[in-house]
């Protein structure tokens, strides 16, 4: 029970933990501040208590998908607020900077809500049988310790590559995320029937496993399908060269602080 | 000559629906009970969308979960929730329930 509560928990704290690390390394970079992000997390996890309370009630909507279309939309909310925060990245007004805090505790926000209320319902279903709870505890806690840790090193491991490449690395990365999160989306929608999940583009399940440890860790990063559908492909690579478009423009600004080493 | 109004719109009503009729996707059930999928095995069409109706007879939630289908999706405690899956090419699917994968294992068969 221990351990497939910590693989439950981990995989849905990782993917927060990635996207939290990315706009925090950018804030470190444009030498602003990253204290949003806690209130970012906080009001993910209220949203995220809501989303659970209210999910049998949400599961009814739009003949029983009513989970699919709240979760794409979370994805798409989630998306075309790192677009723009790409957008915003560029010259630095005072507004600006405002309107990019907002829309980076946003995105968090988002990703929380999404990514928690799975780890809620998981929770409260077993909590009711006395023998899990320590084992369930336990598993949490060493899930958010894991996941919490990877975040942290990926946070470090970014801002110790010089600056030259690390500028295109996060952005690259922010618009892999963005990727990702259209293709979830959208994987949403086919599952919902909403929209045509297309031909199956290749199967390379035998390559890298989803369910090994790679493919987990591929999932969480950029988000790996063994099997992708052609409409998962369509979103996800139009949702990353759309994103990358976006931050190359708006970063190729003047005198732009985001290239600049704000370390001290 | 004079057509009554309600049977041309009847008629109108069965020219739209008659299609929509034929499309509809073949429905299938899967019960989860005490963390257990029933049947475990389901037979579906190969090359045909197929709406998966799935009952979850426990007072927990579970996650019906499969790599090969490319499907997730959380079935709260007591609740009834559907899932549109394929179309398929001929083949096993294995699925399971993330929440007890000890348990909670199935398999969807196309053909």
């Amino acid at each position: 029970m221990l351990l497939s509560t910590l693989i439950v928990v981990l995989q849905e704290i990782l993917e927060a933990a990635l996207i939290i690390s990315l706009l925090l390394v950018i804030c470190r970079l444009r030498g602003a501040s990253g204290r949003w992000v806690w209130p970012a997390a906080i009001a993910g996890a209220v949203g995220a208590a809501l989303y659970a309370s209210l999910i049998e009630e949400v599961s009814l909507l739009f003949d029983y998908t009513g989970q699919e279309i709240t979760n794409a939309a979370l994805q798409l909310g989630i998306y075309l607020c790192l677009a723009a925060s790409a957008l915003l990245m560029g010259c630095g007004t005072e507004r600006r900077e405002r309107l990019l805090r907002l829309t980076m505790t946003l995105a968090v926000s988002l990703a929380v809500v999404r990514e928690g209320f799975e780890i809620l319902l998981y929770q409260s279903g077993l909590m009711a049988s006395p023998e899990l709870v320590t084992p369930l505890l336990v598993g949490a806690t060493l899930a958010t310790g894991i996941g919490a840790s990877i975040g942290a090193l990926f946070y470090y491991g970014l801002l110790s590559v010089p600056a030259a490449p690390r500028r295109t690395l996060t952005l690259g990365l922010i618009a892999l995320f963005g990727g990702n999160m259209l293709s979830q989306a959208a994987l949403m929608l086919i599952q919902s029937d909403w929209l045509p999940g297309g031909a199956i583009l290749w199967d390379s399940s035998a390559l890298l496993p989803e369910d090994s440890l790679a493919g987990q860790l591929f999932y969480a990063l950029v988000g790996y399908e063994a099997t992708p559908s052609l409409t998962q492909a369509i979103a996800y690579f139009g949702g990353f060269t759309l994103l990358a478009g976006l931050a190359a423009a708006a970063t190729r600004c003047g005198d732009n602080p985001f290239t600049q080493d704000h370390r001290p | 000559m004079k057509v009554p109004l309600l049977p041309r719109v009847a008629a109108l009503a069965a020219l739209i629906a008659a299609p929509l009729a034929i499309a509809a996707p073949p429905v299938v059930e899967i019960e989860i009970r005490d963390h257990l999928f029933f049947p475990s095995t389901v037979r579906v069409p190969a090359r045909t969308k197929v709406k998966l109706v799935v009952i979850n007879r426990d007072p927990t939630a579970e996650e019906f979960e499969s790599y090969e289908l490319n499907r997730e999706k959380i079935i709260p405690g007591g609740a009834t929730s559907v899932i549109f899956i394929g179309p398929l090419a001929p083949g096993e699917y294995p699925f399971f329930g993330e929440f007890f994968p000890k348990t909670a294992q199935g398999r969807v068969i196309a053909e």
